[in-house]
């Protein structure tokens, strides 16, 4: 039946969207996390990709978050030369994360996933109304 | 005992559910991958087009078609028809061409027909059990 398929997606971007989040969440934690030993690399922002992909018990599609990829870019330098992490030029490495992304991040996925919720109260009154008919 | 799918009324009706279903669940793929790269819009033939499809005697064919997303695109030659054809300005530098505003529009759209569907529906059976007199 399609409404039930269409309620397993809007649930599948809906877990898809926290798988996210939770992401996001732990970039922020981390947002001042360096290393611990001289020279030592700091937290490595990571990134989500999602992917649709035909789930395998209910052979209908479905949304994943199919990898969860580090940034590659550079981390900022910071001169403390007091900080444990400092290297011999007295120079911290700071994770890449940057708050702002984040939180833009989060908005995004805070609308995605607002926006399945939505999709499937709708796919449910459809389901509701067509049982109804039996009445 | 009366088969309701052979009455036209009836039969219309289970037609156009069967494609407002369809097409919810199309719509809510589109919005599920809202944020996947590369992921095309996509949506169902019209009613119109399936409806003049299956009165020549073929079956309900429901089969999804991906939205042409420019007129410049040359039209899909393997569904015959044409989708609904919309023009799309948004795309992000990933691929992905989903306009969550729209799509909810059509889901929308969608909730909409199907309350008038199930109205004519119930409309219908009234006036039945009417000319019954139950």
């Amino acid at each position: 039946m399609d409404l039930d398929k269409a309620l397993a997606i809007s649930a599948s971007g809906m877990q898809a969207q926290s798988t996210r989040l939770r992401v996001i969440a732990e970039n922020l934690a981390n947002q001042d996390t360096t290393g611990g030993k001289p020279g030592a690399d700091p937290y490595r922002r990571k990134t989500v990709t999602f992917a649709d992909q035909i789930d395998r018990s209910t052979g209908g599609p479905q949304v994943v978050a199919k990898r969860i990829d580090t940034d590659k870019s550079a981390f900022p330098q910071r001169y403390d030369p007091s900080h444990p992490a400092a290297n011999a030029d007295g120079y911290v490495s700071t994770p890449n994360v940057n708050s702002f992304v984040e939180v833009m991040d989060m908005r995004e996925a805070q609308r995605s996933y607002s926006a399945n919720l939505q999709v499937m109260q709708v796919t449910r009154s459809l389901l509701t109304r067509a049982i109804e008919i039996l009445k | 005992m009366v088969e309701t799918s052979s009455i036209g009324l009836f039969a219309l009706a289970d037609k156009r559910l069967q494609w407002l279903g369809a097409r919810q669940g199309v719509l809510a793929e589109n919005v599920a991958n809202a944020d996947t790269p590369g992921w095309k819009s996509r949506d169902l033939k019209p009613f119109s087009a399936v409806l003049a499809q299956s009165m020549s005697g073929q079956r309900l064919d429901l089969a999804s078609v991906p939205t042409q997303t420019n007129t410049m695109h040359m039209a899909g030659t393997l569904s015959g028809e044409n989708g609904a054809q919309q023009l799309r300005d948004e795309r992000a530098p990933d691929g992905n061409e989903v306009s969550l505003d729209k799509e909810l529009e059509k889901i929308a759209q969608t909730d909409t027909d199907h309350e008038t569907v199930t109205a004519i529906y119930h409309k219908y059976i009234g006036m039945f059990k009417e000319a019954l007199g139950r």
